[in-house]
């Protein structure tokens, strides 16, 4: 938090001591410039003119010179004063070039010393010509700079150091909460969130990102978890009741037939088991998205056909009506038989749960630019509740006394896959695989 | 005596398999590791390979493609505990014949080692005269010793399967995925009610059963009777 403050604080101080640098030195230098200028004129001018006009023009220069800010004197080769304002040459002399020196100026009153930009030159008769300007003008500027400055950087300084405090608390508070919230993470409690305001900055954007990630980590959790509890109870069942008919068969049984009865009957409820254990991967499987890459057109109305073709002398063993209406439609690209699996699982719900003697109808037909394979009967259908269960894992309904209530699920994962969607109807028995998705 | 070279991690699935192939009068070689495997399989005398995919020392597909890019032909049945999906795919790309996923019952097994072993009878006759059957393909009539059999389409075609496959265990998926041509396992007896009807006409009261159901999965047709 101190380092976020002290270092917004520096920046500031360094950027207002560099740019009253640059303004100090710019005024300065252009100051000095335009008085060397000047300097250079009055040599020449004063240099070409006879020895009495040039003090009558010196004259009338200081006579014009209404702000008295400038310094101008005659001296004789020996440094004696002519005519001019300044008591005496100041110590030292140099060539073309001005330089900063005290003079004594003689016509200021209450004045006996003052700081000025000066410069000596040779006149044409052997005199020397010293003119100058009063520095005063320059370290008015320069004082003003600095107090500028000062007044300036003391508030901008206490400015940046709260700024840089406020905005280092805000930083830190901010990098603490997601800290604590992934120690938590890490603890195993996927229950804490990030807090998000109502308009957010991008650091609560990027916070409400880090909800939605770990809300769909908990989903995963959840499921993961539900599968493996689900697991377990699905299989003790059975387990329980092979293990039970076992040892009653082991114990009863006095002949070869009876001991392969019950080796037949262990073996059927073994493989009820491995059907379980195969389903459940097939469906993970389905939902990994894996199988997409082995799409190819598929022609629906010929799978709707086989379907109705394989299931036809069950369904008349069982005196149901299996009717099929076919209407012709483009091939869709998936897998064909994933796709008849799933038309098999419907209509084997529907001669399972539709009342019994009673018509089972499997339809194609064209919905817009979508195809709808719908499997229908004369039953009430799945009650509007528990629509949205029917398709988990091992959800069964009241009714479904055999099967491992994984058969749904396998159909929504291969309509998933297909991009295809699953609706039940709003009335009575009637389940459609509409699709393709437009999206798709 | 046909040789079977067997390469499975997994000593019990392995004794299983190998007391369950001896029983149909095939000679099992069991290996545990890819490198033994290759070894063995280099040999002139293994007619199929039965491989798992993950061995302790790699991938049991690899023996295959090593054996493939040698120029070897052994017939391969690829066995996994892998996802069925994929997997059954890269299994026969990588040069497999076959791909059994885990778990299987021995008979599933013991009818692909047999196809694979023996390629089926495939003549383009469209008249199949075996015992007392005569199939007129072509016409769609079959007949047992001079009676009709009153077959529908598909019951004619499953009777083909198997009257091209003498002696040899047929299963479910096998029909399902040959006469059908769907890869799926179904939830209910769809295929065992077609082979019911079948089996109603082609065996009727008194005669001796032709087709003989073997172990609740998987058919047999049997000419000898």
């Amino acid at each position: 938090m101190w380092r976020w403050g002290g270092a917004i604080a520096a920046l500031l101080v360094i950027q207002s001591i560099a740019l009253a640098a640059l303004f100090w030195l710019l005024a300065n230098g252009s100051h000095q410039r335009e008085a060397e200028r000047g300097f250079a004129q009055d040599c020449r001018e004063l240099s070409s003119l006879a020895p009495a006009v040039r003090r009558a023009e010196l004259r009338e220069m200081l006579a014009h010179d209404i702000h008295r800010d400038r310094f101008l004197g005659l001296f004789t080769r020996d440094g004696r004063l002519i005519d001019g304002n300044v008591a005496r040459l100041p110590g030292r002399t140099s060539g073309t070039r001005s330089f900063v020196a005290t003079v004594q100026p003689t016509e200021l009153p209450g004045k006996t010393s003052d700081v000025a930009r000066l410069r000596l030159c040779g006149m044409s008769d052997g005199t020397q010509l010293l003119t100058g300007l009063d520095l005063d003008d320059a370290e008015e500027a320069l004082r003003v700079v600095e107090r500028s400055l000062i007044f300036g950087l003391i508030p901008g300084l206490l400015l940046a150091i709260g700024f840089g405090l406020v905005a280092g608390r805000r930083a830190a508070t901010q990098v603490d909460a997601v800290r604590g919230l992934t120690a938590r993470i890490v603890a195993g409690d996927l229950e804490g969130r990030l807090p998000v305001g109502d308009r957010p900055d991008s650091f609560g954007l990027l916070c409400a990102h880090i909800n939605a990630m770990l809300d769909r980590i908990q989903s995963l959790v959840v499921d993961v978890r539900g599968v493996g509890d689900d697991i377990a109870h699905q299989l003790r069942t059975p387990l329980t009741r092979l293990r039970a008919r076992l040892e009653r068969g082991l114990r009863e049984a006095d002949d070869i037939n009876s001991f392969q009865t019950t080796a037949d009957a262990g073996l059927e409820e073994i493989d009820q088991l491995l059907g379980i254990v195969a389903a459940l991967l097939r469906v993970r499987e389905l939902e990994d998205h894996a199988r997409r890459s082995r799409f190819a057109p598929v022609d629906l109305a010929k799978l709707v056909e086989d379907a109705c073709e394989l299931h036809r002398p069950t369904a008349e063993d069982r005196g149901i009506e299996l009717i099929c209406v076919i209407e012709p439609i483009e091939p869709v690209e998936g897998d064909a038989s994933l796709l008849i699996e799933a038309m098999s699982n419907l209509i084997d719900n529907a001669m399972k749960f539709g009342p019994p003697r009673g018509r089972v109808t499997l339809s194609l037909a064209r919905e817009g630019a979508s195809a709808v394979v719908t499997v229908a009967d004369d039953g009430p259908g799945v009650p509007l509740a528990e629509r949205s269960l029917v398709t988990q894992r091992f959800y069964r309904g009241r009714h479904d006394c055999e099967g491992a209530g994984l058969g749904l699920s396998l159909v929504k994962a291969i309509a998933d896959l297909h991009g295809f969607t699953l609706r039940f109807a709003e009335q009575g028995s009637a389940v459609s695989l509409i699709g393709p998705n437009s999206k798709d | 005596m046909t040789h079977i070279l067997l390469i499975e991690d997994d000593a019990g699935t392995a004794n299983e398999i190998a007391l369950e192939l001896a029983g149909h009068g095939y000679a099992v070689t069991h290996r545990v590791l890819v490198s033994e495997g290759l070894a063995v399989a280099r040999g002139d005398d293994v007619d199929l390979l039965i491989l798992d995919r993950q061995l302790p020392d790699g991938e049991g597909l690899d023996v295959i493609e090593r054996l493939r890019a040698e120029g070897r032909r052994t017939p391969a049945l690829v066995l996994s505990a892998l996802g069925s999906l994929d997997d059954r795919v890269r299994g026969l790309r990588a040069g497999g014949d076959d791909y059994l996923a885990k778990p299987f019952a021995l008979v599933e097994l013991v009818a692909r080692v047999q196809a694979l072993l023996r390629r089926p009878n495939e003549t383009r006759d469209t008249r199949l005269i075996v015992g007392p059957l005569d199939l007129d393909l072509l016409a769609g009539i079959g007949t047992r010793a001079g009676r009709a059999l009153d077959l529908l389409p598909r019951e004619l075609k499953l009777l083909d399967y198997l009257v091209r496959r003498p002696g040899r265990i047929v299963t479910r998926s096998m029909l399902l995925q040959d006469v059908w041509g769907y890869t799926f396992e179904p939830n209910s007896n769809v295929v065992d009610v077609h082979m019911g009807r079948l089996r109603r006409k082609v065996d009727a009261d008194g005669e001796p059963q032709l087709i003989r159901n073997v172990r609740g999965r998987g058919y047999v047709f049997d000419p000898s009777v």
